[in-house]
């Protein structure tokens, strides 16, 4: 069981550097934002991961608060480049 | 074996700080600093530092996440290279690099000496049942510690003023954007609901689990942010004195209390044994909700900062 956690926990890391790569080319910020959502899901299940593992549940909490905040980053993305937007038109 | 995922943590941590600090380009850097948050938080969860990871998570990857998209835009327009492009001083860097030399000799002296018998973790733990709280970082930020506590308060408050001081309230005044999307409005209704609400219980697991007010705070200040980005600029939209008692209400209970249990013969910040864990609960919602208000603020600051600056220049032809 613990080989199976570990096996997961180093899958989901490996999945977030190759992620990096996005990061590092992604031509547009969207794209680079799109990551961020990755990286912030794939945390999460680490996180999820390692309290099976260590057997600690107040880590659950850590992925809740990652959770929620993960939609302000979206939002503040689309309203504040769109509004920028609009003030240059105008 | 899991020492495969430790030393994968470590690596990248290190990897993404570097990475971040030699990046290019401004959009790589935040978003590498993102990543960087992530590692850290995650590295914070595999150390057993819970507390940690939650304030790492929420304020690495929510609140400044936010002003760093915020900030970024700003500087997406190209503008002349002139006033950028400035020679380093040397002087300022010989300085800059004495002080972090100088740092990071005490941060090396003072981490490894590790004093005998572990230091004050048997006296805090032996204090516990006498503090108010079950759960011994709280017990120490807000009963052994409050004095600490009360200033870090007072910081978020004083970045506040400094931004008052240099660019006027007068920003708050003009609503943010005007048609809301219906897509964004549901999602907006949805998420302020439950950001509330994991505040709330963030704050008061901090009693017994890792969490306390300034994970709540952020929480809820995200909750403030995402309402003014949706166009209900709230913070702005209260009146004067609200606005003034929100603000303050954190950092003077904590002072008044201090003092109030001073005039009785104690110290400052000792709290009665028998009230401790009431008042730490009512410290810890108030600081939670000036907190959250000036987090909301200083956003409302910046967004509003280049509202108007857009208005007053001369817009770009891109």
């Amino acid at each position: 069981m613990e080989a199976f956690f570990i096996t997961v926990c180093l899958f989901l890391l490996l999945n977030i550097c190759l992620g990096l790569v996005r990061v590092w080319r992604g031509p547009t910020v969207a794209d680079r934002l799109l990551t961020t959502q990755l990286f912030g899901t794939t945390g999460m299940a680490v996180l999820i991961i390692l309290a099976g593992y260590l057997g600690e549940l107040t880590l659950l909490n850590v992925a809740i608060t990652f959770n929620v905040l993960a939609i302000l980053l979206v939002i503040c993305l689309v309203q504040v480049w769109k509004s920028g937007a609009k003030g240059g038109e105008a | 074996m899991s020492v495969w995922i430790d030393s994968l943590l470590a690596v990248l941590a290190v990897f993404l700080a570097v990475r971040c600090l030699l990046a290019p380009t401004l959009p790589q850097c935040v978003f590498l600093f993102f990543a960087f948050g992530l590692a850290l938080a995650l590295a914070w969860a595999r150390l057993g530092a819970v507390d940690v990871a939650i304030a790492e998570a929420a304020i690495a990857a929510g609140f400044l996440g936010v002003l760093l998209i915020d900030a970024l835009r700003d500087f997406a327009a190209p503008r002349t290279h002139g006033e950028t492009a400035q020679k380093p001083h040397f002087l300022t860097q010989v300085l800059l690099g004495a002080g972090l030399v100088v740092f990071l000799y005490v941060a090396l002296e003072a981490v490894w000496n590790v004093p005998d018998g572990g230091g004050l973790t048997a006296l805090a733990a032996d204090n516990l049942p006498r503090s108010g709280v079950d759960h011994p970082v709280t017990a120490v930020l807000l009963n052994y510690r409050s004095y600490d506590t009360w200033l870090e308060v007072g910081v978020v408050l004083m970045a506040l003023l400094a931004l008052f001081a240099t660019g006027g309230k007068e920003l708050f005044r003009r609503p943010v954007v005007g048609a809301v999307d219906p897509l964004l409005r549901q999602v907006i209704l949805f998420f302020t609901p439950v950001l509330f609400l994991v505040g709330a219980f963030l704050l008061y697991l901090g009693k017994t689990e890792p969490g306390g007010a300034f994970q709540a705070a952020v929480l809820w200040g995200a909750a403030g942010i995402l309402l003014h980005l949706g166009g209900w600029p709230v913070f702005a939209a209260m009146p004067r004195w609200t606005r003034q008692v929100l603000l303050t209400a954190g950092f003077g209970f904590f002072l008044l209390l201090g003092f109030i249990f001073m005039s009785g013969g104690s110290a400052l910040f000792e709290y009665p044994v028998a009230y401790a864990g009431v008042l730490i609960l009512i410290v810890e919602t108030l600081a939670a909700l000036s907190i959250a208000a000036a987090l909301t603020a200083i956003f409302a600051y910046f967004n509003g900062m280049k509202a108007a600056s857009v208005e007053n220049e001369i817009p770009d032809p891109s």
